[in-house]
């Protein structure tokens, strides 16, 4: 349900469920409680959904977004143990072993990653066992729970076969031959099973019973040095905050001249109450473990968060890390000799941009669109972005050129005389001025944006030249003769 | 001064797919009526539209009239007013039929290159020039996959004799003087260089520069608009279909889309406007029109030769065969009726050359009597004495009334059709004759233009507007029936939208103006041209989706319209049944029957229909079907004709079939419409005569539009063309008023002239001619008698013969057990890969076959039947003697095929777990030994008998031991549930409680009441749904896969059964029950309309085991 839950405060209310294009039809791949209580389940198509209930509301799955969610949950779950990683699908294994008196033992870490689970939002299903294999099998099988000390085997031979994780047509021959829970897989003799399942179901059986055990591989491996706080009294302001920075970089400190080494990076988690947890990492020229100047750094660097920390309802933990350890030699750092002009415009870039904001360094790229006001964009220089595969217009090499660098926002009108019906105008009056035209060419038609709401009238667009030489780029909008009457602007000028 | 004269040279039509956004005769139309001299139609690459703005400008040419188009509404510039009503006044046909007689039509292409080149159009100066073009055309296709044309300007310069070609710039031109050079020393005298002034600014002096060009390379300059569409209103529709071809939406497409909307056709002043700097390219397109020009009518179709021996004519020769065939079908004397129906049927082919077409279509059925394979003729021309003698039929003249001689008095104009079928397992034989003896030089498939219908307009022009495929896909699921002119607001409501939502509305205004466009080109079913010289010189020809296919670029309607003829060449899956079925009566029965031998008329044949008894039968074996037998009492051949044609969406649209029954019974007097005097009051009668009065079937309708309503041959003519392509032409509503109205005028009942129309437009959506249904009558008699006499053979032969006909092989079993007939289960010592039937002659019983296990290959199959020379006693050596795969021997074992060796699905599936892989150990293999060690004993639990119905159903579909209603019998008895049986049994009004699993759930025509087949191990019930009780268990009828119910019982006074529901329960929790894991899987025989577009017989009620949770 975790993509579910992931829209909970954005998706409408009645029965709710996620779609993706599988074989050639949209079908269902979550739905949430009140859907699969109407009786509707993943894998249907929407259209046999939708005929059972006309009302279900239906939005496309991004799984993306549910990576994201999953990474940040783990994230949020990295408090009760550095040892986590992602159990797909949707799901998440820890290695507490040394962790749960932090939190009031078993039954205090259950309790606190339910609530915690709760204040995210999520639908879970937690289970505590000897072996992650066996954890993973009761959570996703069973009932979940905490399995005490030596019962691993007679709790998850009540699991169905189904836990053994099989392709389907194994667990189908499993269940075709009476052998329905883990218990009566059990039971057979391992050599009649191997020689009909392979010798991989025997250590699959094993491993769910914890009678054998396979360690985790967590998502960030712990970093060699780190500190951690537990905070019995929830921070909601960010003054204390430095005092425990303070004593983290402190540990961390000792720790790293034990090891005769410093860091090159820092990064502290900060955890909050709801879930939510922020990392903050400190990147240094060179490495260093000296928590004063540490310290000095982390002041500036949470002063200049573009996002100020949060404390939420409360910060109750927070983790110190030392990253890239090295000797304390300084290394010399190479400088590329290719691309020089590449990069000396990218550092003329950096520096206006430092200088002046990035807003204001621009560039233009070519727009998709025949309208000349949408022809081009400008797009900050200092964001790259990916090639949209949008070329200016390929024009004859000997043609002058077709519309001026110039272009008025919004077109100037102006009064215009000119033969009906699209002739190229003989005079026009622009800020009082009035202009003869002594060449002129045109029209280039350009209809509306008929697909918008306000497309915009047809315009026939002239190159005009005054008597004094003076070029303009003229158009009239809409056809002569239609009700309103066509008007006429002046939108640009040729250099 | 006189008006300018000019003619638009280049134009494309819708038939350059996803470009063009006018159908081709509305081009012509237009052009027309703005008083250009000419128009040049030319297709990117192709000439698929051609003949239909050629037989456009016939039909403006003799009456004048075209049927008018929808005209957009809205005030856009260039809107055709004029287009609303050309009919408005007499004056504007005469001056029409005036501008059309010296109107030119030049038909050619548009040669798009693949190399870079310039497009270049096509003209053919004659008969030879359009040969080469097609086979240029047939060049380009033939290299590259379907739909596509890959050609370079090479392949041009090969050979351009006998074309006028016309070089249509790009915005570069500096390759054009060398292009331009090549061309005129290729062809001196015949190249153009094409300008258009498309309003980009720089015209003038684009103009101007072409000039220069032209006059350098001393080709004339001819002026053109490019046009795509006919009117500038039609802009948006072709940014639409512009967006559908690049896959963007439409706020995504840019550049890809037009600037303006000025590539429509002009009126020859504001062309010499546009062209003021350079008259002498205006003048030139008049020029060019007096050049020797191709018309289509220059085509000469010549019918191949190859039947006919040396020194015969194709008539003699086809009165010889006749004769040498006369003995074999009366043997006991040819009857005087057959006589003379012969002698004047000769007359007749004779007098229009038909002798040819009719050799053809012998030699083909003589091919498939040689190689074994049944098959029949139908259709206008194959209702003949001559068909009958040659063998094409097998409804004999002697007995049976005969269509051909209506046929004979129709339209001279009418092409003559004779569709043959054949098994549907072997036809490819039949194909493949063909192109071996005509060559596929000679011999191609027509094409079958696919065509935008309401549910493909509205997703593909819906993405192009920007709308999610969620909003899509709902609105083109509310589009039920697939034909239709229009989107109505009902069915944008019923998808849950507002018709008044601006987005909704312009997605399905254009998905209206779009319905009817073509698609894409695809092969038809079996169509085939047959030409006496080459026929990539009369059309070109494509590669099909199909390896080894190829298919010409013409349809059905263009090739009736250039007189081409067709042989049609189907598959038609009853005929591999009946020849299955008889060749086990042969085999098992010693009974020798063929098509036309079968005894006629037998009365337990009738009466067993008369009892609904027809579960694959022919035709008649739908529950539509089945409940309409009782009530029409078929007791003769020709009740069997109606019976087919009766239960169609014609009859019931225009209320013909309760008058009819009415009369059949007596209730009602057999009474002809009438006009009013001086009309004659009986000229109906020889048109409703033999169906008591009311038009039943196609031909009738037409007979009656051109009797009663006074249609000319040209207006019953457009009026079948408008009926067979329905949403093809869009213009049967035009037919209405003028129908309706003229038989209103004559003096006919008002409502029977609707009722007329609107069978009509019943058939526009299925037609079923009276040639046709009494070909398939014939077959409807012999399925129903080898089903009566022979009920094991003939279930046998169905379940050999699948897929085909409504109802999976759980019926077929299910129906002939309740014939009597014993079933036995696929056993690895006795089935064979098809169903079998064993024991003595009076009492055969059915083996099921190794074909009814889900999966199942044949050759393993093959490989066991032949290594069982004794039988088998284990798994293990019947892998070893068979060399079967694992994989094989764990789907027998999952069909508990193996109860012969003692050991029962489990057993047998433990066992064959076990198995080696499939490379046996070499050192064992080549002992022969047995390679497995005796094993302790695993004490399985035993499998009850639900979990073992539950795993019959899974790997075939059914279970012979038992109905997973009978497991849970029990559970409904204890709640006072009836049976199916007990159902039926009680008096009519009586309020009962059942329950079954559910077969069919079907939502007839109207869509008022929705039809539910329920199935329990003692029959059926047929459920009614009103559509309030529908709609209040909605999610229970869509998705209950085992069904209770509580209503009351209604019969017929034929004895038809139904149970109007009133509420309804979703039971299918209990089929969960049957066995602790599994569910059983019932397969849903139903033609379950509502979501699924799948076949019935392929739908399940419960998902395969591979979705089991």
């Amino acid at each position: 349900m975790l993509p579910v839950d992931r829209l909970a405060s954005v998706r409408p209310d009645g029965p709710f469920a996620l779609t993706d294009k599988t074989a050639n039809a949209l079908r269902l791949t979550t739905v949430d409680s009140e859907a699969l209580g109407l009786g509707l389940a993943p894998g249907m198509t929407l259209a046999d959904a939708r005929a059972q209930v006309p009302h279900l509301e239906a939005w496309p799955h991004e799984a993306a977004g549910d990576a994201a969610l999953l990474d940040r949950t783990l994230d949020a779950f990295g408090r009760f143990s550095p040892m986590a990683a992602l159990d797909p699908p949707q799901g998440l294994v820890l290695d507490v072993t040394g962790c749960a008196h932090l939190f009031g033992g078993e039954a205090g870490l259950m309790k606190a990653a339910a609530r915690l689970s709760e204040r995210l939002g999520l639908q879970s299903r937690l289970a505590l066992a000897r072996t992650p294999q066996t954890a993973r099998a009761l959570a996703r099988f069973g009932q979940g729970g905490i399995v005490s000390e030596g019962d691993d085997r007679t709790t998850a031979r009540r699991l169905p076969v189904a836990a053994l994780e099989l392709a389907s047509a194994e667990t189908q021959a499993l269940r075709r031959a009476g052998l329905k829970t883990l218990g009566d897989v059990d039971d057979r003799p391992r050599a009649a099973l191997a020689a009909r399942f392979g010798a991989d179901i025997s250590s699959r059986l094993d491993r769910v019973l914890g009678l054998e055990d396979a360690r985790i591989t967590p998502v960030r491996p712990p970093a060699p040095v780190m500190a951690d706080r537990v905070l019995m009294e929830p921070l909601i302001s960010t003054e204390p905050l430095e005092a425990v920075i303070a004593d983290l970089l402190a540990d961390t400190e000792k720790a790293l001249e034990t090891r005769r080494s410093g860091a090159r990076g820092f990064r502290l988690t900060v955890f909050r109450v709801d879930g939510q947890s922020r990392r903050i990492g400190l990147g240094v020229a060179r490495p260093t473990r000296e928590a004063g100047n540490i310290l000095r750094l982390f002041r500036e660097r949470l002063a200049a968060l573009s996002t100020p920390l949060d404390p939420g309802f409360g910060i109750d933990q927070l983790r110190m890390e030392a990253l890239h350890l090295q000797r304390m030699d300084p290394v010399q750092t190479a400088i590329d000799e290719q691309d020089q002009r590449a990069e000396a415009l990218d550092a003329l870039i950096d520096r206006l941009t430092a200088r002046l904001g990035p807003e204001a360094v621009t560039w233009v790229r070519p727009a998709d669109s025949h309208l000349p006001e949408k022809a081009s964009r400008r797009v900050c220089a200092s964001r790259p972005e990916a090639d949209d595969g949008v070329r200016w217009p390929d024009l004859d090499p000997d043609s002058p050129p077709l519309r001026p660098l110039h272009l008025f926002d919004p077109p100037q009108p102006v009064e215009v005389i000119s033969p009906v019906p699209d002739g190229p105008p003989a005079r026009f009056k622009w800020r009082r001025v009035t202009h003869h035209i002594a060449l002129a060419e045109g029209p280039e038609r350009i209809e509306g944006e008929w697909w918008r709401r306000d497309g915009g009238r047809v315009r026939d667009y002239y190159r005009v030249e005054d008597e004094t030489g003076r070029r303009f780029w003229l158009f009239r909008a809409g056809h002569f003769g239609d009700e309103p009457a066509p008007r006429w602007y002046v939108h640009g000028l040729f250099a | 001064m006189s008006t300018p004269g000019y003619a638009e040279l280049v134009s494309a039509s819708n038939f350059s797919f996803l470009r063009g956004a006018s159908h081709p005769k509305t081009l012509v139309l237009t052009s027309l009526l703005l008083g250009q001299a000419g128009l040049g139609l030319a297709d990117r690459n192709t000439v698929a539209g051609v003949v239909r703005a050629w037989s456009a400008l016939k039909t403006l040419r003799q009456d004048g009239w075209s049927p008018p188009e929808k005209v957009r509404e809205g005030g856009s510039p260039g809107e055709c007013g004029w287009l609303a009503d050309p009919l408005a006044s007499e004056e504007r046909i005469e001056q029409i039929k005036a501008r059309a007689k010296d109107f030119r039509l030049l038909t050619g292409a548009r040669l798009a290159f693949a190399d870079g080149a310039p497009d270049i159009v096509a003209y053919p100066e004659d008969r030879e020039g359009w040969g080469r073009l097609t086979r240029l055309l047939t060049l380009g296709n033939r290299r590259a996959k379907k739909g596509e044309c890959h050609l370079g300007l090479a392949d041009l310069l090969a050979n351009p004799e006998g074309l006028l070609l016309i070089v249509m710039p790009d915005r570069r031109t500096e390759d054009l003087p060398s292009l331009l050079d090549r061309l005129n020393s290729a062809r001196p005298g015949a190249v153009w260089l094409g300008a258009a002034m498309p309003r980009r600014g720089d015209d003038r002096r684009r103009l101007e520069r072409l000039k220069m060009l032209a006059e350098a390379a001393d080709t004339p300059l001819l002026a053109t608009n490019d046009v795509l569409y006919h009117a500038a209103s039609e802009r948006d529709l072709q940014d639409v279909l512009t967006c559908i071809r690049e896959g963007v939406s439409v706020d995504q497409a840019g550049r890809r889309l037009l600037a303006n909307a000025e590539r429509h056709l002009k009126a020859p002043d504001e062309m010499m406007r546009l062209f003021a700097d350079a008259p002498e390219a205006l003048a030139q397109t008049l020029d060019f029109l007096k050049r020797p020009i191709f018309d289509l009518a220059d085509i000469r179709y010549q019918y191949p030769q190859e039947p006919i021996p040396p020194g015969r004519t194709p008539q003699g020769w086809l009165e010889h065969l006749v004769g040498e065939r006369l003995p074999i079908r009366y043997p006991d004397g040819v009857p005087d009726k057959v006589q003379s129906l012969l002698a004047k049927e000769f007359a007749y082919i004779a007098e229009r050359d038909l002798a040819p077409y009719f050799l053809t279509i012998h030699d083909l059925v003589r091919k498939a009597e040689d190689a074994g394979i049944l098959c029949q003729g139908r259709g206008s021309a194959a209702n003949s004495a001559v068909c009958y003698v040659l063998g094409i039929t097998s409804v004999d003249p002697a007995h049976h009334e005969l269509l051909f001689e209506r046929f004979m008095s129709a339209d001279r104009n009418e092409p003559p059709d004779i569709d043959v079928d054949f098994e549907h397992e072997r036809r490819e034989i039949i194909i493949q004759y063909i192109y071996e003896r005509y060559g596929r030089d000679r011999a191609g498939i027509a094409a079958t233009v696919i065509r935008y219908r309401p549910r493909s307009a509205i997703r593909e022009v819906g993405k192009a507007l920007g709308l999610t495929e969620d909003v899509t896909a709902r609105l083109a699921a509310s589009q039920w029936g697939s034909w239709g002119a229009e989107i109505p607001e009902r069915d944008v409501l019923q998808a849950g939208f507002d018709p008044a939502n601006p987005a909704i509305r312009r997605a399905v205004g254009m998905a209206t103006r779009i319905l009817g466009f073509p698609r894409h080109l695809s092969q038809h079913v079996g169509g085939f041209i047959l030409t006496r010289g080459r026929l990539d010189e009369l059309v070109p020809i494509g590669n099909a989706a199909m390896p080894d296919r190829t298919f010409i670029e013409w349809d059905k309607d263009d090739i009736d319209e250039l007189g081409l003829m067709k042989v049609d060449v189907l598959a038609l899956g009853m005929l591999t049944c009946i020849r299955k079925a008889l060749d086990l009566m042969r085999a098992h029965e010693g009974v020798d029957h063929d098509l036309a031998t079968v005894p006629a008329e037998q009365s337990d044949v009738y009466d067993m229909l008369c009892r609904g008894d027809s579960i694959g039968v022919f035709q008649v074996e739908s529950r539509a079907q089945i409940n309409m037998l009782p009530r029409l009492r078929p007791r003769q051949f020709y009740d069997l004709v109606i019976q087919v044609a009766i239960v169609r969406p014609g009859p019931i649209q225009g209320d013909m079939v309760h008058p009819y029954l009415r009369r059949r019974n007596g209730q009602e007097a057999v009474v002809w419409a009438s006009p009013k005097p001086p009309y004659d009051r009986n000229e109906l009668q020889k048109i409703l005569e033999r169906t008591l009065g009311v038009p039943l079937f196609q031909e009738q309708a037409m007979k009656v539009a051109m009797v009663a309503a006074e249609f000319t041959d040209r207006e019953a003519n457009g009026l079948r063309k408008a009926m067979g392509t329905f949403c093809g032409d869009g213009t049967l509503h035009t037919y209405e008023d003028r129908m309706v109205g003229r038989m209103i005028e004559r003096g006919y009942d008002p409502v029977f002239a609707q009722r007329c129309f609107d069978q009509i437009k019943g058939f526009g959506s299925y037609g079923f001619p009276e040639s046709h249904a009494a070909s398939f009558g014939r077959l409807v008699y012999v399925s129903s008698f080898i089903k009566c006499r022979h009920p094991a053979a003939f279930a046998a032969a169905l379940l050999n013969s699948q897929p085909m006909g409504f109802y999976a092989p759980a019926q077929i079993v299910r129906d002939a057990q309740e014939h009597g007939v014993e079933v036995r289960p696929i056993d690895v010592n006795h089935s064979h890969w098809d169903n079998t039937l064993e024991g003595p002659s009076h009492a055969l019983a059915l083996r099921l076959g190794l074909r009814q296990i889900d999966g199942f290959r044949e050759d393993w199959a093959d490989d066991l039947v032949l290594a069982r020379t004794r039988p088998f006693d284990s798994i293990e050596g019947l892998m070893r003697r068979a060399r079967l795969p694992v994989a094989a021997i764990r789907k027998l074992a999952d069909a508990d095929a193996f109860r012969s060796l003692g050991l029962d699905r489990r057993e047998a599936l433990w066992e064959a777990r076990r198995l080696p892989d499939d490379d046996a150990l070499p050192l064992f293999a080549a002992a022969s030994a047995r390679e497995l060690g005796e094993e302790e004993n695993a004490d399985l639990p035993r499998m009850g008998l639900g979990e073992h119905v539950v795993a019959d159903y899974q790997t075939t579909r059914l279970s012979l031991k038992a109905h997973p209603m009978a497991i849970l019998r029990p559970v409904f008895d204890a709640e006072g549930l009836l049976t199916c049986a007990q159902v039926e049994a009680r008096r009519s009004g009586s309020r009962v409680r059942t329950a079954g699993v559910v077969l069919v759930r079907q939502r007839p025509g109207n869509g008022r009441a929705i039809f539910i087949t329920l199935e329990d191990e003692t029959g059926i019930t047929n459920l009614v749904l009103w559509v309030p009780v529908f709609e209040a268990h909605r999610r229970i009828v869509m998705s209950a896969r085992l069904l209770g119910v509580e209503g009351v019982v209604e019969k017929s006074p034929e004895g038809v059964v139904h149970l109007m529901a009133q509420r309804l329960f979703d039971r299918s929790a209990e089929l969960n029950g049957l066995s602790s894991d599994h569910e059983p899987v019932i397969e849903l025989s139903g033609a379950d309309e509502f979501a699924h577009p799948q076949h019935p017989r392929n739908l399940r009620i419960l998902p395969g085991s591979r979705d089991f949770h």
